[in-house]
């Protein structure tokens, strides 16, 4: 394919940061995009063509259609993975499950996807969201489907734990989103995408249950109906699939492999990606902070119902109603949190959004000790509602900063992310919920305390060009460019070869990331982030 | 928001109002007066298929009038020690309205004076377990007033298990398979089919 051979000038490309970025790529031949282009797309769109408005009830391709069909698939898998939690009082007495059962498999479905989120970032980011959507939704159908057959403890807990690998459509929707939408935006809109698809822990306390009372009314017995529910989510699975790879598109420009094949944009190493990923202090840092607010928000998917249920004495249907609706509020909450974290970067930068994610995260861990010493039920309910919000709100405004850390280890930085949410839960589930040390009222109050003195690392995270939440951006000319933050995961022989383009435009405009702050002094001219270039 | 918070709230309360009107009776308060026995065709029973008799009546032993205030009979299946444990959901306790041991109801019916028998096949959604049972007397108002049980004190003697039915079918086996295979096939499909289109585009 002869598209790049005419670009000239690469190699000189991102090395002081200050020249206009796009010459290069309008004049690779004359086929490719111009920025005409940009009108083409039904929303209007940056440089990179990411859309730089969110229309939530269009579904217009490419934007608006990926985010809804990325959202349905995680909100799918949600609804699987905790499809059993509603059903447990039928199904303990068909397998003949003890407490201990029971609790491990709680831990398995969340265990699966520490693995499988981890090798969906680095599929997204090698083949791409498309194809790891409906791979992921295709290949777990037949794992809900095969509840039909479990008949013992071991069964049970092997099929949570294969159906909990489902989960990592978590990465590979915010991936796809993060692809899709400007970093202006990316906190609401990776909230929206997130905290809706996390409603499916919610609505599956709801959906499952009714299916198998509708059953049982069609005539089965109890424990073949609930093994016939099991086929709704199962199907869903295969829509989904079959929806992600005909409506879909895995970039604003086309599919992946079309794009590649063309020049457009640059196949990657793994070992590149990989190596970038882990050696960035950051992606540990989210690791552990996810671990305390999507952590902790799986685990009392697990337990909150068994709590009311066993601490207030209510009845089944009462503590699965307080259940779905701790899920429920993930409806708002995430969303809100994003949007607060594109609020704060507004007027603040990314100090902002390091800020209004701590804030959120320990405030939601604050509540969570409340609700483990709260006595009465009214409270008990006041605690878990606030509770709930404040770490909902914790999980999108970490995705409002997460885009931000790599543009070449995106994928696999998201997927570090999310393993570290389900690891948490796992650790939580074990050291505080599997033992008869203390109550589950104690165990609470100690995750929310641990919680809160893991947040803390939020003030670690720095960057040379935006700061910290305590340090101002570093005064070196060239360190404080987004240019220089970007392009440090190039060497200079892929620049060379243009493999870095991409996150060319990704640091141009990533600048809405310095706020309004005065005295943000750079040598560079700033270009406002939506403006169409002036080609050199 | 707010509004799904005070909903939620009501709902509650009005939930524990409706429990707060059950009686608190303990079970150590209640007499033995009834004897029951419980016969079946084999230790192991299969639930769906097999039978058991159970028979009920006053303790004639007992002097006459005791059974003044009892006007229904209500025979249980109820779980034996071995199957509560590690099992909190069938804990026993001793106020009655909390008590999870005896979760299946055999038979509730007017009480008369004399002996009475029932033929009870097992229903299809009694669990794997070791069992007994149990007859409460009940008063005008439905509460217990006496009972009597086919096992001794401790619950040690006369027990029988019922094995449950798996809940599996055939049918449910070959929809499950199908159903996966289609899955896998139409990823396949897709993907060799845009894998094609993409090589023939490059020639």
């Amino acid at each position: 394919m002869a598209e790049n051979e005419g670009s000239m000038g690469t190699s000189m490309h991102g090395v002081t940061g200050r020249e206009q970025t796009f010459a290069f790529s309008v004049a690779a031949s004359p086929s490719a995009p111009t920025d005409s282009t940009m009108a083409k797309f039904a929303l209007p769109v940056d440089s990179e063509h990411r859309a730089t408005t969110f229309k939530v009830f269009s579904f217009a391709k490419p934007h608006m259609r990926t985010f809804h069909l990325a959202w349905i698939s995680f909100f799918t898998c949600f609804i699987s993975t905790f499809a059993a939690a509603p059903l447990v009082p039928i199904i303990r007495d068909n397998l003949d499950l003890k407490q201990a059962d029971i609790g491990n498999a709680g831990v398995a479905s969340v265990s699966g996807s520490i693995l499988s989120r981890l090798v969906m970032g680095a599929v997204c980011d090698l083949i791409g969201a498309r194809y790891g959507t409906a791979f992921l939704l295709l290949l777990s159908a037949p794992t809900v489907f095969c509840m039909s057959f479990v008949a013992d403890a071991q069964g049970y807990l092997a099929v949570r734990f294969m159906i909990g690998f489902a989960l990592a459509t978590f990465v590979s929707c915010q991936y796809w989103t993060t692809i899709m939408f400007n970093g202006k935006i990316i906190g609401l809109v990776n909230g929206c995408a997130g905290g809706w698809g996390d409603m499916g822990g919610g609505v599956t306390q709801l959906l499952m249950p009714l299916a198998f009372q509708l059953i049982q009314l069609a005539g089965a017995t109890p424990f073949t109906a609930w093994r016939i529910a099991f086929f709704i989510p199962g199907w869903f699975h295969v829509i989904m699939g079959i929806l992600v790879l005909t409506l879909g598109q895995d970039l604003p420009d086309g599919n992946l492999a079309a794009l590649q094949k063309s020049g457009e944009v640059s196949k990657d190493k793994f070992s590149k990606v990989f190596r970038h990923a882990v050696t960035n202090y950051r992606t540990w840092i989210f690791f552990l902070l996810y671990g305390f607010s999507m952590g902790i928000e799986l685990t009392i998917n697990n337990v909150i119902s068994g709590y009311f249920y066993d601490r207030f004495n209510l009845k089944i249907h009462t503590a699965g109603t307080i259940a779905a609706s701790f899920g429920m509020a993930n409806f708002f909450a995430r969303p809100f949190g994003g949007y607060a974290s594109d609020k704060a970067a507004r007027l603040f930068g990314m100090r902002g959004r390091l800020w209004t994610l701590w804030f959120f995260q320990t405030l939601g861990a604050a509540f969570c000790i409340w609700l483990g010493r709260a006595d009465s039920l009214p409270i008990a309910i006041l605690a878990m509602i606030l509770f709930s919000l404040g770490t909902q709100a914790a999980c999108g405004a970490t995705f409002g900063v997460v885009p931000f850390v790599s543009r070449r280890s995106l994928g696999l930085i998201s997927g570090l992310t999310g393993a570290g949410g389900n690891f948490g839960s796992g650790l939580t589930q074990l050291v505080f919920f599997s033992s008869s040390r203390f109550s589950t009222a104690t165990g609470l109050s100690l995750m929310g305390a641990t919680a809160v003195i893991c947040t803390i690392p939020v003030a670690f995270l720095h960057f040379p060009q935006w700061g910290s939440m305590f340090l101002p951006p570093s005064k070196d000319p060239v360190k404080s460019t987004e240019e220089y933050y970007y392009m440090k995961e190039w060497s200079e022989d892929e620049k060379t070869k243009g493999l870095h383009e991409g996150s060319v435009k990704f640091a141009e405009n990533s600048r809405s990331e310095r706020g309004k702050r005065v005295g943000n002094v750079v040598l560079s001219a700033p270009t406002p982030p939506n403006s169409t270039p002036v080609h050199v | 928001m707010a509004a799904t918070g005070l909903l939620l709230g009501l709902i509650l309360v009005l939930g524990c109002f409706s429990e707060i009107g059950v009686a608190l009776i303990s079970f150590s308060s209640l007499q033995t007066t009834l004897v029951v026995t419980a016969t079946h065709p084999q230790r192991l029973l299969r639930a769906g298929e097999d039978k058991i008799t159970v028979r009920w009546g006053l303790n004639q032993s007992l002097p006459a009038g005791t059974d003044s205030a009892y006007k229904t009979i209500k025979v249980q299946l109820c779980y034996a020690p071995i199957s509560q444990v590690d099992r909190a959901w069938r804990k026993t306790e001793d106020h009655l309205s909390k008590d999870k041991t005896c979760q299946f109801k055999i038979v509730k019916r007017p009480y008369t004076t004399g002996n009475q028998t029932l033929e009870w096949t097992i229903e299809r959604d009694v669990p794997t377990a070791t069992y007994f049972v149990r007859a409460y007397a009940l008063d005008a108002n439905d509460h217990e007033v006496a009972y009597g049980q086919n096992t001794d004190a401790k619950k040690t003697t006369n027990l029988f298990e019922i094995q449950a039915i798996s809940g599996r079918h055939v049918s449910l086996d070959i929809a499950s398979v199908c159903f996966s295979v289609f899955s896998i096939v139409s990823l396949m499909g897709f993907f060799f089919v845009e894998k094609r289109k993409g090589r023939k585009a490059q020639q």
